[in-house]
């Protein structure tokens, strides 16, 4: 009698902690769709972004015309991409040519003088810190989720309930694996 | 990678912050029992102890946050100001690093030349981040996003709930230690006429006193307990900072810059200080780093957090900032 109680007992404890588990795996799937959203709001704000850049600093840029058209084609690939392969590979160009940009924008001292300018600037560069912050996030949480469910004892359940490892926001282009110099003198 | 240190760091705050916590718990406990136990009072005292610490987490909980930013003369940013649209810029670019939703208020302290920035709210989704005037001439964007990065996390790590419902527990034994010296001296007033020592009223009295006594210690002992979970949380927070920005460079530049204002902030006052990120007034008690001064000081020396952030010896640091005009921080003994 106290055998089957014990058993009853075990069996109540196993269920608990599989629910626990189940609804911790589900509570990280829905955290990598959320800050996934996030990257799409973040890059569709850059979209708009980019063509009240461009008509700024145009008059400015005369001799910077291969930047600008550089940066106006990476955003028309990159809003025309549709597969998700394709989509990172266009974004990863778009980001080049706007690190290309600032660049130049930072070479040209009355054009940072424009408070119209500047303002742009700020928005660029936000837009561009809000994308990598929110693919990091996104990246942490495929990490802990791709964690969780290969590791014992929970990729048991994972593997019963059929939880697949979540992609990483990889960084397509070899060049943007290169950290920035940041200059602190300044 | 430095990261992964990181991560690791945070881990044992964490642990030690849970540990200070029970010990706390731990302490108030045996206060309550103590008494009830010496004086077979029963469950009353304890009662009444935890009465007392629950109305002060509530004045706590439905006034602090507004009560901060108005002592320190806090004004919402205008966003028309590039400077200001900056600073909520960054604060928004964190949010997302972090996940924080809905984004903390953004605030400054007008006409404080110091550099300095706190994060104040009791639950994630109405937080408030602060910056003096000062942090938002003398900063760059990327030591900003540091400092940011710093009080986003404080808000991310629900510090700022912890530390009130600590302090809000020290409160709550200073009003008893108040009452019960007062309750025992009038008793012995009462008693003091007469010689006989079993008398209600000098039972009454010897009872008080003891107990105001003893709140005493335990009011003493919370202090210093709230003092080390505060320079704890600072720790913690530049770490995660750290794991924010992915960027120790940031932070670390920022509190050189701290380091090296001599001025203190007019906004901030003793009760207000140990929110702030670096101590605002100036305290020489918080750039030392001996036996006694790590008891008392709020926040911890910004060489040894410098060092922390930069991999470098606390010695180094203190050579570096004396070499770029500073005053020396003190090392102790």
């Amino acid at each position: 009698m106290i055998a089957l109680w014990i058993i009853l007992g075990v069996l109540v404890l196993l269920i608990l902690w599989a629910i626990g588990i189940y609804n911790g795996l589900i509570t990280l799937k829905r955290r990598i769709e959320n800050a996934w959203s996030q990257i799409d709001v973040q890059l569709k704000r850059r979209y708009d972004l980019i063509p009240n850049l461009v008509n700024s600093v145009k008059g400015y840029m005369k001799f910077e015309q291969d930047t600008l058209t550089k940066v106006v084609e990476a955003r028309a690939k990159a809003v025309s991409a549709t597969s998700i392969p394709d989509k990172i590979q266009a974004e990863g160009v778009l980001t080049q040519a706007l690190r290309g940009l600032l660049a130049v924008v930072e070479a040209y001292p009355d054009l940072k003088a424009t408070q119209e300018v500047t303002s742009l600037m700020e928005e660029l560069k936000n837009t561009e810190n809000l994308i990598s912050f929110s693919r990091q996030f996104y990246n942490d949480n495929v990490m802990s989720f791709n964690t969780r469910i290969s590791i014992f004892p929970s990729n048991i359940l994972a593997n019963m309930f059929n939880f697949k490892t979540q992609p990483f926001f990889e960084i397509a282009d070899a060049t943007e694996r290169q950290t920035p110099k940041v200059d602190l003198t300044a | 990678m430095a990261v992964i240190q990181f991560y690791e760091e945070e881990r044992r705050n964490v642990r030690k912050s849970y540990l200070l916590v029970f010990l706390f718990t731990l302490m108030m406990g045996g206060f309550g029992l103590l008494i009830d136990y010496l004086f077979s009072t029963g469950p009353w005292f304890t009662l009444v102890f935890l009465g007392i610490a629950l109305i002060q987490v509530l004045i706590g909980v439905f006034s602090g946050p507004s009560l901060v930013l108005a002592s320190t003369g806090a004004k919402p940013v205008d966003i028309r100001n590039p400077e200001h649209k900056q600073l909520e810029n960054i604060v928004n670019e964190l949010s997302v690093a972090t996940g924080l939703r809905p984004t903390p208020k953004v605030y400054y302290i007008p006409s404080d030349p110091t550099i300095n920035a706190f994060a104040t709210g009791l639950k994630k989704d109405k937080a408030f981040v602060c910056v003096t005037e000062g942090l938002m001439h003398n900063l760059s964007r990327e030591e900003t996003q540091g400092v940011l990065a710093h009080e986003l996390s404080h808000v991310h790590n629900q510090d700022m709930l912890y530390m009130t419902l600590l302090s809000a527990i020290v409160g709550a034994v200073v009003i008893i230690q108040i009452f019960a010296f007062r309750g025992g001296l009038q008793a012995l007033a009462f008693s003091g006429g007469s010689r006989n020592k079993d008398s209600g009223c000098g039972y009454a009295a010897v009872f008080l006193l003891a107990v105001g006594l003893a709140a005493t210690v335990f009011a003493f002992l919370g202090r210093l307990i709230l003092l080390a979970v505060s320079r704890q949380r600072e720790y913690l927070a530049d770490a995660h900072a750290v794991e924010i920005t992915r960027n120790p460079n940031g932070l670390s530049s920022a509190l050189r810059k701290i380091a090296l204002v001599p001025v203190r902030s007019k906004a901030a006052n003793i009760a207000t200080a140990s929110l702030f990120m670096a101590d605002p007034l100036k305290r020489a008690v918080n750039e030392r780093s001996g036996f006694w001064a790590n008891l008392f000081s709020t926040h911890p020396p910004l060489y040894i957090r410098i060092a922390r952030l930069e991999a470098k010896s606390p010695d180094q640091v203190i050579r570096e900032l004396s070499a770029g005009e500073a005053q020396p921080p003190n090392p102790g003994t």
